[in-house]
C-alpha cells in the first residue's frame, strides 16, 4: 500500500487534477485561479469557516437543514425558503444518489424526467450535473453560507466544483462516506480521494481562503456508540489536517441518552484538540455538530416534532457550535419544504429558551465523559500502532482487522462483528465487542450496564434488544422493552 | 412445509442497510431460506440471483425516494430471463416526499409489483403476507 498520511506534493495534486476534472463534462468549467478570484469576493457572512468560528467564539448554536431537490430554480426557491421562513442559519445543499455514487447518466434522466413531472424525482441536488454555472447560480442567489452533504465515497469531482462555486463548507470523510454510504469500495480507495478532497482545500487557505470541512458524525446512524463515531470523527480531522484544512467541525449523532449524548460533544471536541496539537496542527479552529435522532422517526407529526426538541435540546447544552435539524416528515421520507421549516423553527425555538445554559458537570457526565474517552484511546492507540505510526496505514488496517467496527455499516470492508444495544437508562453499551481493543475494565463496565436491564427485563442479554432498540423511537420509546402482553 | 427462498436486497443507488438486515435476520428466523443480496443492487442482481438460487420471491426495498425510477420494467426484466409470475414485492420509502399513498400503490402495482407496502410496514406484516401468498 503506498497510501501514507502525508500532504499530497503538488506535482502529485495537480496531475491527480486533469483525471478528476475529465470525469464528467462540467470539470472543463473549474478554473482554479479564476475559482480563487471568486472565492475572495465572497462576503464574510456567506463563509462557512468563519460563521462557525464566530459562532464558537460566541457560544451559540446555529441551526442547518438538510435540503435538495433536482433542479436549479425550484432548489434556489427551497434553500431561500428555509432562510427567510424557517430562519436556518446556515444553508445546505443535500446531492442526490445517483451523483454520489458518480452516475452522472443517471442524474440527467432524473433531471429530465423531473422537468417533466413537475416534481423531484431526485433525492437531492445533482451539483456536479448543474456544473459550476448551476452551483454558482444557487450561491449567488441565496444570502447564507452554503454547504454540500452528501455520502459520496469519490466526490473530488463534486468538491472541485462546489468549491469553485462558492460554496465554503463540504461534508464527508474517507470513513465517513465510505463505510456507511458502499459496498465495495476499499477504505484505502477513499482514504486517498478524501485526501485530495482535503488537499483542494489547503490549497484554497494557502491562498488566504477559508473553507470548512466536516467528518460525517452519524455514521450508520443507528445505535453507534459514542466512541466509534469519535474515532472515525478524530482520524478524518487528523487526516485533513495533513493536507493544509484549517477549519474542522467534528460531528457527532444523537443517541437518546441526555448525559451521554452531552458526554459525546465534550469528549470529542476535547480530544479532537488535544490530538491535534499532540502532533503538531497548531492552528485548526475546532468547532463541533450535533445531529438531531438519525435513526427511525415516529410517524406522528407531533411525536416527530417531541424527537426534534429534545435534540435541539441537547444540542444546546452539549454547547455544539452547530445542530442539524430533522423535520416532522422524516418517518416518510424526503420533507416539503413546509415541513423542514417548521423543524428549522421548532429547533431554534429550543435552542433560543436554552440560550446561555450548559449542562452542569455531575458525577454522572464524568463518568460518561471519562469512559468515552478511555474507550475511543484504546482503538486510537491500537491504530497507530498496527500502521506502524502512520495513521492512514493504521486505519485501514484497523477496518480489515475490526478495531474500529461500525454496527450495520453495508461495505464488505467492515468487520461488521460488533453489536450495540441500549442500557436501563438508554445509553448506548457495546453489547458484542467483536475485535476492538478495549481494556477488561472497559468490557466489564459496558457488560455489567447492560446486565442490569436484561434484569430488569427479566431477559438474556443479545441481539434481539439490539433489533427492539431500533424500532423503539418509531413506536415512541427510547429502549425497546419486551411489550407487556 | 417446504422451505420457500426469497431474494432480499435494496435496489439502486441506495445505501440504507439497516432494515435490509433486519430482515435477513427475520425472514430467516420466520423459517425463509434468505438470499440476501444487501445493498447498492441494480435489477439485474436480483433476478439473477433469483434465476441461480429458483426463488420464489423477490423482495425489492428502496429507502431514499429513487425506487420509482429504479423499479421500472422489472417484472419485464423477470419474465425476460424466465422468472414466470415470481412474486414481487416492494417497499420502504419509495417516491420522493410525502405523496398520496393511493396514486403511489397503484404505479407500483402497473408497474407489476405483487404487493407494495407504506412505509413504517412491519416485518410481521410481509411474513404474514409471504406466507399467504408463497403456501396458498
Amino acid at each position: 500500500m503506498n497510501l501514507k498520511n502525508k500532504k499530497l506534493t503538488d506535482e502529485q495534486f495537480f496531475s491527480l487534477r486533469e483525471e478528476v476534472l475529465s470525469q464528467w463534462p462540467t470539470g472543463k468549467e473549474v478554473d482554479l485561479q479564476e475559482a480563487v478570484d471568486y472565492l475572495k469576493q465572497v462576503p464574510e457572512e456567506k463563509n462557512f469557516a468563519i460563521k462557525l468560528e464566530k459562532a464558537k467564539k460566541e457560544g451559540v448554536t446555529l441551526a442547518q437543514p438538510r435540503a435538495g431537490v433536482a433542479l436549479i430554480d425550484e432548489h434556489i426557491e427551497l434553500l431561500n425558503y428555509l432562510d427567510k421562513e424557517g430562519g436556518a442559519d446556515l444553508l445546505p445543499s443535500t446531492i442526490d444518489s445517483y451523483t454520489r455514487q458518480n452516475r452522472y447518466n443517471e442524474c440527467q434522466v432524473g433531471i429530465d424526467e423531473s422537468i417533466k413531472a413537475g416534481r423531484s424525482l431526485l433525492n437531492g441536488f445533482p451539483g456536479v450535473n448543474h456544473g459550476v454555472k448551476g452551483c454558482r447560480k444557487v450561491f449567488e442567489s441565496v444570502n447564507l453560507p452554503l454547504q454540500a452533504r452528501h455520502g459520496t465515497p469519490d466526490s473530488r469531482l463534486l468538491a472541485e466544483i462546489i468549491h469553485a462555486s462558492g460554496w465554503t463548507s463540504n461534508e464527508g470523510g474517507g470513513i465517513s462516506y465510505n463505510i456507511p454510504y458502499a459496498k465495495a469500495v476499499s477504505v484505502e480507495k477513499t482514504l486517498r480521494d478524501w485526501q485530495y478532497c482535503d488537499r483542494l482545500v489547503g490549497f484554497y487557505e494557502e491562498q488566504g481562503i477559508k473553507i470548512n470541512r466536516e467528518p460525517f458524525g452519524p455514521l450508520t446512524g443507528t445505535l453507534v456508540p459514542p466512541s466509534t463515531s469519535n474515532v472515525v470523527a478524530i482520524i478524518e480531522a487528523l487526516l485533513a489536517a495533513e493536507q493544509g484544512v484549517k477549519s474542522i467541525t467534528v460531528g457527532y449523532g444523537q443517541c437518546g441518552n441526555l448525559i451521554q449524548d452531552v458526554a459525546a460533544i465534550r469528549a470529542l471536541e476535547e480530544q479532537t484538540e488535544q490530538y491535534l496539537k499532540k502532533y503538531g496542527y497548531n492552528d485548526v479552529v475546532v468547532t463541533t455538530v450535533f445531529h438531531q435522532w438519525m435513526g427511525g422517526f415516529p410517524e406522528d407529526e407531533s411525536k416527530a416534532f417531541g424527537v426534534i426538541s429534545l435534540g435541539a435540546s441537547t444540542a444546546a447544552l452539549a454547547g455544539a457550535t452547530k445542530v442539524i435539524v430533522k423535520t416532522p416528515h422524516e418517518a416518510i421520507g424526503i420533507p416539503t419544504k413546509e415541513a423542514n421549516a417548521s423543524g428549522i423553527k421548532a429547533t431554534k425555538m429550543a435552542i433560543n429558551l436554552l440560550e446561555g445554559q450548559r449542562l452542569a458537570m455531575s458525577k454522572e457526565l464524568e463518568l460518561e465523559i471519562n469512559v468515552i474517552k478511555a474507550e475511543t484511546k484504546c482503538m486510537l492507540d491500537k491504530i497507530f500502532e498496527i500502521g506502524g505510526g502512520d495513521l492512514a496505514i493504521g486505519t485501514v488496517k484497523a477496518f480489515e482487522q475490526g478495531v474500529v467496527d461500525i454496527p450495520f455499516g453495508p461495505s464488505k470492508y467492515n468487520l461488521g462483528k460488533m453489536m450495540p444495544a441500549r442500557d436501563n437508562n438508554g445509553a448506548v453499551r457495546y453489547l458484542m465487542t467483536g475485535n476492538i481493543p478495549f481494556s477488561k475494565e472497559l468490557l466489564d463496565f459496558n457488560r455489567e450496564r447492560l446486565e442490569e436491564r436484561g434484569k430488569y427485563e427479566g431477559r438474556e442479554v443479545d441481539f434481539q434488544m439490539t433489533v427492539d432498540d431500533i424500532f423503539a423511537v418509531g413506536k415512541g420509546k427510547l429502549i425497546g422493552r419486551p411489550e407487556v402482553k | 412445509m417446504e422451505k420457500k427462498t426469497i431474494v432480499l436486497g435494496v435496489i439502486g443507488s441506495d445505501c440504507h442497510a439497516v432494515g435490509n438486515k433486519i430482515l435477513d435476520y427475520s425472514l430467516s428466523d420466520a423459517g425463509f431460506n434468505v438470499v440476501n443480496i444487501g445493498v447498492l443492487s441494480p435489477q439485474e442482481d436480483f433476478i439473477n440471483a433469483a434465476v441461480e438460487t429458483n426463488a420464489d420471491a423477490i423482495l425489492v426495498s428502496s429507502l431514499y425516494g429513487h425506487g420509482e425510477i429504479d423499479c421500472r420494467g422489472m417484472r419485464e426484466k423477470c419474465e425476460e430471463a424466465g422468472l414466470k409470475d415470481i412474486l414481487l414485492y416492494v417497499g420502504g420509502n419509495i417516491v420522493v416526499g410525502k405523496q398520496e399513498w393511493a396514486d403511489v400503490h397503484q404505479r407500483f402495482k402497473e408497474m407489476g409489483f405483487d404487493r407494495v407496502y407504506p412505509p413504517g410496514t412491519s416485518v410481521e406484516t410481509s411474513i404474514h403476507d409471504l406466507k399467504e401468498d408463497l403456501y396458498k
